[in-house]
């Protein structure tokens, strides 16, 4: 990029940018004002805490230009900061807006910018009435040919200091080109100096905090962990299926005929051998089963509804499950990593419901209340009082369900009924 | 007995071709997907097939699929899914359009050679062969009924094998007693759970089975 090139970026840039910047402080100031006026008076507290949410969601919006702005110019991506954790219910929505730091923080910047934002006008302004004085040679030859006699007033150099002269004749005209000259030049330099500052600011008060991003990148790469952790199961158990079961099954299908065909022979000491070769082929095989099933059941891959339904068929105290949950991944189904995590609260639940509640009847409900998460309610009619102590499996519970920020909650009265929630994010990335 | 099998994993595939026949039978065709299995049940018109639940290429249901659609469009043919694993979800939808030529079994079954022939052959004759996994657990889900406290501990047996698919003869071998002892036991399940009274074993399965079943 030639040095001509870039000055005339830079200078393009002060203009744009003091644009916006004059715009969004007259948005957000006549948002902003009224809005915490109103929320000092007792009387519209509310409606000034709306217009102060109204203020800050246009103060990001102001913000996310100015990033924009940075990022297409000049090429200095500066990433947008957290997002938001949306709130529950109307007060939490209300509450959650209030407490987005970053929003405050583009408040903030958007008042700042004020100043700059002058300054940079005054960059651009010094190199436009540069230009216009660099011109006068060219536009006395064209516009001042005027017939003798006529009598003109002097042209007046302009710009943004007050330090002009009056050109009254073709020659006067060299030292207006040379004011000019030099209102450009510090006009570009200004340019230069006040786009550096900018992008200070931007990246300063608009971009992540240090913490933020180390936090959020912590938090993906602990994604990335929890699906390679399922996804490696789901692999070993495949492997499992396909080798070692395999074999076995085939081990014991040979002994098994094997053992048929050992009725011509006389020894018996070989059909002890053998049968006692077939029974344990056949105890590896069940034992091999209930290993890889604890590994990853295998019913997980038709959905969690299904698993489900298998684990209640195999519970002890009768078990139903009723599912409202999206079967594909377009429309919402969980992650793998989180259907996994699911399914094994669901069995750690209903294990300690069988071993401590004297429940007669168990109930499962998975279902999407709450956009962006998987609920999971498991309630049994025992006889209550089961509680989350260190070392508990419930406190092991809250450990898994806490590696993908998930929550866990319990009510369980002395007398029941036990009803446990698990919330769960859809995917462990938390990406919405 | 003709048989055709669909099983992706050679040793076993190899292993259940001899000891089929060794045993007489026929197997037209060993395959290793549902796909082909479908096919080859259209050509050779078996008396039985034999199917893997895990196939490629996505390794999950494709054997379920294949029994299903096999069920409906070639119902003279007798269907044993067998698998590592039994799922509720998979022996509801086997059993959804009747018991008659359906079975369901663990892999581990093959080992003992004889009861698996006997299994085979009792699907290929229309009747039914369930894995005691699967019973116990329509067992389990069938309780909150109450009707099965009713019956003596060996009652309880005898209803097990009567839902694996066994018929008198088979019960009585398999609990050592005599037949008049199984058929004593068996009217007195009938009349203590409020079933019919049926000589046939099939209808007989499908009444077990609709009544653990609900």
């Amino acid at each position: 990029m030639t040095t001509f090139q870039r000055a005339g970026r830079d200078v393009l840039y002060n203009a744009l940018g003091s644009l916006v910047g004059f715009f969004g402080f007259f948005v957000v100031v006549f948002t902003l004002v009224p809005g915490l006026a109103l929320t000092v008076t007792v009387a519209a507290t509310v409606v000034g805490l709306l217009l102060v949410t109204v203020s800050l969601r246009l103060a990001g919006l102001v913000a996310a230009l100015h990033r924009r702005l940075l990022a297409r110019m000049l090429g200095d991506v500066v990433p947008s900061p957290t997002p938001r954790q949306p709130g529950f219910g109307v007060l939490g929505r209300l509450d959650s807006r209030l407490r987005y730091r970053p929003g405050w923080r583009s408040v903030g910047f958007v008042l700042v910018k004020l100043p700059v934002a002058v300054l940079q006008a005054f960059t651009v302004a010094s190199v436009i009435c540069g230009l216009i004085d660099v011109s006068y040679p060219v536009s006395w030859l064209l516009f001042r040919q005027s017939p003798p006699g006529a009598h003109l007033g002097p042209l007046h150099t302009v710009g943004p200091l007050p330090l002009g002269m009056a050109v009254s004749s073709w020659p006067a005209t060299l030292p207006a080109t040379l004011i000019g000259a030099g209102y450009v030049l510090a006009g570009v330099w200004l340019a230069r100096g006040m786009a550096m500052v900018d992008r200070r600011l931007i990246r300063g008060m608009l971009g992540p905090r240090k913490l933020d991003e180390r936090v959020s990148e912590l938090e993906r790469t602990r994604a990335l962990a929890v699906d390679d952790a399922a996804a490696a199961l789901r692999r070993v158990e495949r492997d499992l299926h396909d080798g070692a079961q395999m074999r076995l099954a085939a081990l014991a299908m040979n002994l098994g005929m094997a053992q048929e065909k050992l009725d011509t022979v006389d020894d018996p000491s070989v059909r002890e051998l053998i049968d006692a070769a077939h029974r344990n082929a056949v105890h590896a095989l069940a034992d091999l089963r209930d290993l890889a099933r604890g590994i990853h059941p295998p019913a997980l891959d038709n959905g969690l509804a299904v698993a489900l339904e298998s684990l209640a068929a195999s519970s002890a105290i009768p078990a139903t499950v009723s599912a409202h949950i999206p079967g594909s991944v377009a429309e919402g189904r969980p992650a793998p990593a989180i259907e996994t995590i699911a399914y094994f609260c669901a069995a750690e639940l209903i294990a300690n419901a069988t071993k401590h509640s004297y429940a007669n009847q168990i109930k499962i409900e998975i279902y999407t209340e709450r956009p962006g998460f998987l609920q999971l309610r498991i309630c049994d009619d025992g006889i209550g009082g089961a509680e989350q102590a260190r070392g508990s499996g419930l406190d092991g519970l809250a450990q898994r369900v806490s590696t993908v920020d998930g929550r866990i909650g319990i009510s369980s009265p002395p007398g029941g009924p036990t009803v446990v929630t698990v919330e769960l994010p859809l995917r462990a990335s938390g990406e919405k | 007995m003709r048989v055709v099998i669909a099983e992706d994993a050679a040793l076993l595939r190899e292993g259940l071709i001899r000891l089929l026949e060794d045993r007489g039978h026929t197997v037209c065709a060993a395959v290793t997907d549902g796909g082909t299995l479908l096919a080859a049940v259209a050509d050779h018109k078996p008396d039985v097939a034999v199917v893997d639940i895990r196939m490629p290429p996505t390794h999950t249901d494709e054997g379920i699929r294949a029994a299903l659609t096999m069920r409906r469009e070639f119902p003279g043919t007798g269907v044993l899914v067998f698998s590592q694993y039994i799922e509720t979800s998979y022996s509801a939808q086997l059993l959804e359009g009747g018991a008659a030529g359906v079975g369901y079994l663990l892999k581990d079954r093959v080992a003992n050679v004889a009861e698996f022939a006997a299994a085979l052959e009792r699907v290929a004759a229309g009747g039914t062969a369930l894995d005691p996994e699967v019973v116990s657990q329509l067992f389990r889900a069938s309780r909150r009924r109450g009707g099965i406290d009713s019956l003596t501990p060996r009652e309880r047996q005898v209803l097990a094998l009567m839902a694996e698919g066994r018929s008198n003869a088979g019960i009585a071998a398999e609990l050592v007693v005599s037949g008049g002892a199984v058929e004593k036991h068996v009217a007195s399940i009938f009349g203590k759970l409020g079933l019919p009274p049926d000589d046939s074993d099939n209808r007989r399965v499908l009444a077990v089975l609709r009544y653990l079943g609900g």
